[in-house]
């Protein structure tokens, strides 16, 4: 039962990647005592993926924008900055985190909370998407990067955004054959990206570092083109592949068949502002940057006192925007704590690292047209199988809203809580694409965790 | 099989877990679903509505596709480091 | 042109969409029929609760509405289905000897209602449900009872009311901004887009039917909402096949609320109920308490639900628990159904305040009230839940 499960600590940390690693090496550095709680085995988030301690390495060079990685891995490790692993935040109120780690119900206790809770890859549903070998573009990241496998012999890359470049960069290095890589957007829309790369030099030289990687896989990038299908016995096999227009909509007679044993599909990112919402944070839409995005003030503080958010849960923006947002976070923090003024420096960098950010992301912004990439029998929600013929009768009968469609064929009430399906799945049931889709409900737990990891959860001490 | 490792030297002590009754050998640090595909191994589960094959999508624990049970406790492939002597099996549709 | 229909149902919950269905059936083919909800159909309580379908053999009267009312689901599952309906029966258990006792009483009553329930022993108990904690003493197992999906059942009536008649209009996100009445009582239904003329309206608006009567005058309608945490596991991990209830239930939930339901301080009460999905999941309910709209979670309830959960069946304490949420039951304070005309506004009918039975009630509430409405004698005897008892 409720044991001593209890943590204190006067800044709790949710994510271990850039944003959270950087707020937590700088509050350790101003003495501040912290917790940091992470999902993952690692620190470094999805961005900086370590390898298991003792695994053979990843042969070549790395982008450039690794080195940063590495620094942050290592003041980490300088400043001891505590991190808890394989834990999963479930609970959240202000100043406290309610976690499961290894099967067990933990408390941590603290002042002040930054979530620093990250994104996941913006997924499209097309037929035969659900196979097995069809996976997100991260997911392949995170097998090579995160584990040293090799993903298979023959890989198809689709998708839009800056993730693609590395995901082809990293299955070469892997020694991966990519087939295709398609970018669903036009090269004149990806143009308009190019004053952002251009006036950074960070993100200049990381792009030249992209485009000389290609170059030497041999892997042309074909733009306006992406993946109508996926097919295979029991997993991917082939794909078909064809051409979209302007707004993404597919161009049917277009289409070519290629032999593939993986597929990695990556539409953008989705912030993660569950925690966030949990807490009663404002939110606020921005198509861009993700869709919908915990609302910062000019100190990374939401809407919640006591509560910062950094990085993606802000809006989807790259590990340079997570990490300078990090540390103006600690600032801030710090600054609260101790009545000091915050480096205006901090937020001139985050501004400049967010405008970067932002002028690349609006070249990739979603293409609408994607959604008819589904058939009445793909499935929309994975949890559920829910196919889109369902979901579409749901809406006419039930009413548009996410929630109308939800309790008319229970898409998004499977075990992902919604997240795979939720940028998607209103543009599908109605076929508009063109409105603001509902912010999904978040409800408790944050992630699923085992009944007794509710029943035994610690009650916060009454002094606290 | 498809799938299988970076080249180069790994460290790491080898991990034999069972998946489906059969025996497989995992590296330490391994992911249950990891450790799956470098065996060559795509389905981990079976959907619930229609009982079809699913696997690895999100990888990082998200999607909640990669489900496999542990001893008799249901949980992500993704996120569960493999130990050795685990008992593994499909997760979902039985 | 103005809009015309012969009854406007207002509320797409379960209540609305039964009334709709059987209204449809008794109303010559081609009557004009509006459901109005101002959310989603299935938005409210219809998609927030749990689906038992529940015989209480309390006396001939509730025995008669409540059987009669699970046959009418079957019927709609065997000309529809799509709802998940699962006629799993229910297992009474209890935990201590006090509990146990109630096994042969309820077993008596319902052999006195012409059906049968067995006691089961120890060893029999573990037979049937061999995910059960192995010191239970024994349990009461009545196999009529059974679970359907709510919110997919709001659909399947829908289906099923336009099947029989396609001028059934569904319209959700509708809000009723008024009622207008003359002379004669109702004469029309003043919505967000138009008007609608009409000489009937029924109140189906379950917790928020108080809301809907009182831009009509007369006596308040006596309903309050009760709320209920929740929560469902994941995928294929139940414990148990059999829908569990704590025969503590029916003192509980059955009896009168031991507080004042006007005020908001009731401290909650549990007794708790599983019920496995079609999924392999499993949902797990039931608390109660007073407490006005507030829908935010009890962690304190739900946790204790959770915890009598485990105790049950032991399997659950290692379960993925996907999602909790509050759901807000139409509590009627004299704990019966309000169906049937309401006499002080002619032309305006109720139809709410099941509290934690409306799912279980829906088919027999709507057929009474279309039998009602269309002047036709009653399948049972509905004296007891017409609506003028509150001195409308």
């Amino acid at each position: 039962m409720s044991e001593a499960r209890v943590l204190h600590a006067e800044v709790g940390i949710v994510g271990a990647g850039p944003g959270g690693l950087a707020a937590a090496v700088e509050l350790v550095r101003q003495g501040l005592s912290v917790l940091v709680l992470d999902e993952g085995q690692q620190p470094g988030g999805q961005i900086f993926r370590q390898l298991p301690p003792g695994a053979a390495a990843l042969p070549g060079q790395e982008p450039p924008s690794h080195q940063a990685g590495h620094g942050l891995l290592a003041a980490a490790t300088e400043h001891a900055v505590p991190v808890h692993h394989g834990a999963t935040v479930w609970n959240v109120a202000p100043g406290r985190l309610w976690f499961e780690q290894h099967g067990q119900s933990w408390l941590l206790c603290c002042r002040h909370l930054v979530l620093a809770t990250g994104a996941f890859d913006r997924c499209v549903p097309f037929p035969g998407w659900t196979l097995p070998g069809v996976t997100t573009a991260g997911a392949l990241q995170v097998m090579v990067r995160g584990y040293g496998v090799v993903p298979g012999r023959r890989a198809l890359v689709v998708g839009s955004g800056p993730l693609l470049l590395p995901t082809v960069a990293t299955l070469h290095q892997a020694g991966v054959e990519v087939v295709a890589a398609l970018e669903a957007s036009s090269r004149w829309r990806a143009l308009r990206a190019l004053p952002a790369v251009l006036t950074n030099a960070a993100r200049r030289r990381e792009a030249l570092w992209y485009a000389r990687s290609l170059l030497r896989a041999g892997v042309r990038l074909r733009w306006g083109w992406t993946v109508f299908a996926c097919e295979g016995d029991g997993r991917v096999q082939r794909a078909v592949i064809g051409k979209v227009d302007a707004e993404g909509n597919p161009r049917r007679g277009s289409e070519r068949r290629l032999e593939v044993d993986v597929v990695g599909a990556g539409f953008g990112l989705v912030p993660s502002i569950e925690l966030g919402q949990l807490l009663g944070c404002r939110t606020r839409y921005d198509a861009p940057r993700g869709g919908h995005c915990l609302e910062v003030d000019g100190q990374q503080g939401t809407s919640v006192a006591g509560v910062y958010a950094v990085g993606e849960a802000c809006g989807v923006g790259g590990a340079e925007v997570a990490m300078a947002e990090g540390r103006l976070a600690a600032a801030a923090i710090v600054a609260a704590v101790r009545q000091t003024p915050i480096d205006a420096a901090l937020r001139t960098r985050v501004a400049a690292e967010r405008r970067a950010a932002d002028a690349m992301l609006r070249a990739f912004a979603p293409l609408p047209g994607l959604h008819r990439l589904a058939t009445d029998d793909t499935l929309v929600c994975r949890c559920e199988d829910v196919p889109l013929a369902r979901a579409r009768a749901a809406a006419a009968l039930h009413g548009d809203s996410l929630r109308a469609i939800k309790v008319g064929c229970r898409a998004g009430m499977g075990p992902c809580q919604g997240r795979i399906c939720g940028s998607s799945l209103q543009a599908l049931a109605t076929g508009r694409c063109d409105v603001v889709p509902d912010l999904p409900v978040a409800q408790v737990p944050g992630k699923p965790v085992r009944s007794a990891t509710i029943v035994d959860a610690p009650e916060p001490p009454a002094t606290a | 099989m498809s799938g299988s490792r970076l080249p180069g030297q790994d460290q790491r002590p080898a991990v034999t877990f069972t998946f489906a009754g059969r025996p497989v050998v995992a590296r330490a640090g391994d992911s249950i679903a990891m450790a799956l595909w470098a065996a060559g191994e795509r389905e981990l589960r079976r959907s619930s509505g229609e009982g079809r094959p699913r696997g690895v999508y999100c990888n990082m624990g998200v999607c909640f596709d990669c489900l496999v049970v542990v001893d008799g406790v249901t949980v992500r492939g993704c996120t569960t480091t493999v130990q050795d002597g685990m008992r593994v099996e499909r997760g979902g549709r039985p | 042109m103005v809009e015309t229909a012969e009854v406007v149902v207002v509320g797409g919950g379960i209540i609305g969409c039964a009334v709709t269905w059987q209204l449809a059936n008794l109303l010559p083919a081609g009557t004009r029929i509006v459901l109005l909800d101002r959310g989603p159909i299935a938005g409210g309580t219809s998609g927030s609760c749990m689906g038992h379908l529940m015989v209480t053999p309390d006396d001939a009267r509730e025995y008669a509405f409540t059987h009669e009312s699970v046959r009418l689901w079957r019927e709609l599952q065997e000309q529809q289905g799509g709802f998940d309906y699962n006629p799993t029966g229910a297992l009474y258990l209890a935990d201590t000897d006090e509990d146990a006792a109630m096994f042969p009483v309820l077993q008596q009553q319902f052999g006195a209602c012409g059906d049968h329930a067995d006691v089961l022993d120890r060893k029999q108990l573990r037979e049937l449900e061999p995910g059960l904690a192995a010191d239970l003493p024994g349990a009461l197992f009545y196999p009529g009872d059974g679970v359907v999906l709510p919110m997919l059942a709001c659909g399947a009536m829908l289906r099923a009311a336009r099947q029989a008649n396609p001028n059934v209009v569904v319209r959700p996100f509708t809000a009723v901004v008024g009622v207008d009445c003359d002379a004669r009582g109702v004469s029309a239904v003043r919505t967000t887009p138009a008007t609608i003329a009409t000489r009937a309206v029924v109140n189906c608006c379950g917790v928020y039917a108080p809301e809907l009567q009182r831009t009509l005058g007369g006596p308040p309608l006596p309903i309050v909402p009760r709320a209920g945490n929740l929560a469902i596991t994941g995928h294929h991990v139940s414990p148990v096949r059999t829908q569990l209830l704590e025969i503590s239930y029916l003192r509980f939930a059955h009896g009168a609320a031991k507080v004042d339901p006007t005020r908001t301080d009731d401290p909650g009460g549990h007794a708790v109920n599983m019920q496995p999905q079609s999924h392999g999941g499993c949902l797990i309910g039931s608390t109660r308490q007073f407490r006005g709209m507030d829908r935010t979670l009890n962690p304190a309830l739900l946790r204790r639900s959770l915890q009598r959960a485990q105790r049950y069946a032991p399997g659950l304490a290692a379960a993925p628990i996907v999602r909790t949420w509050v759901g807000l039951r139409p509590y009627s304070l004299d704990k019966h159904p309000l169906i049937g005309p309401w006499p002080a506004v002619p032309g305006l009918w109720v139809a709410a305040g099941h509290e934690g039975l409306g799912i279980s009630l829906a088919p027999i509430t709507g057929r009474l009230l279309a039998e009602m409405f269309t002047g036709r004698p009653t399948t049972i005897d509905a004296t007891a839940w017409l609506p003028a008892r509150f001195g409308a």
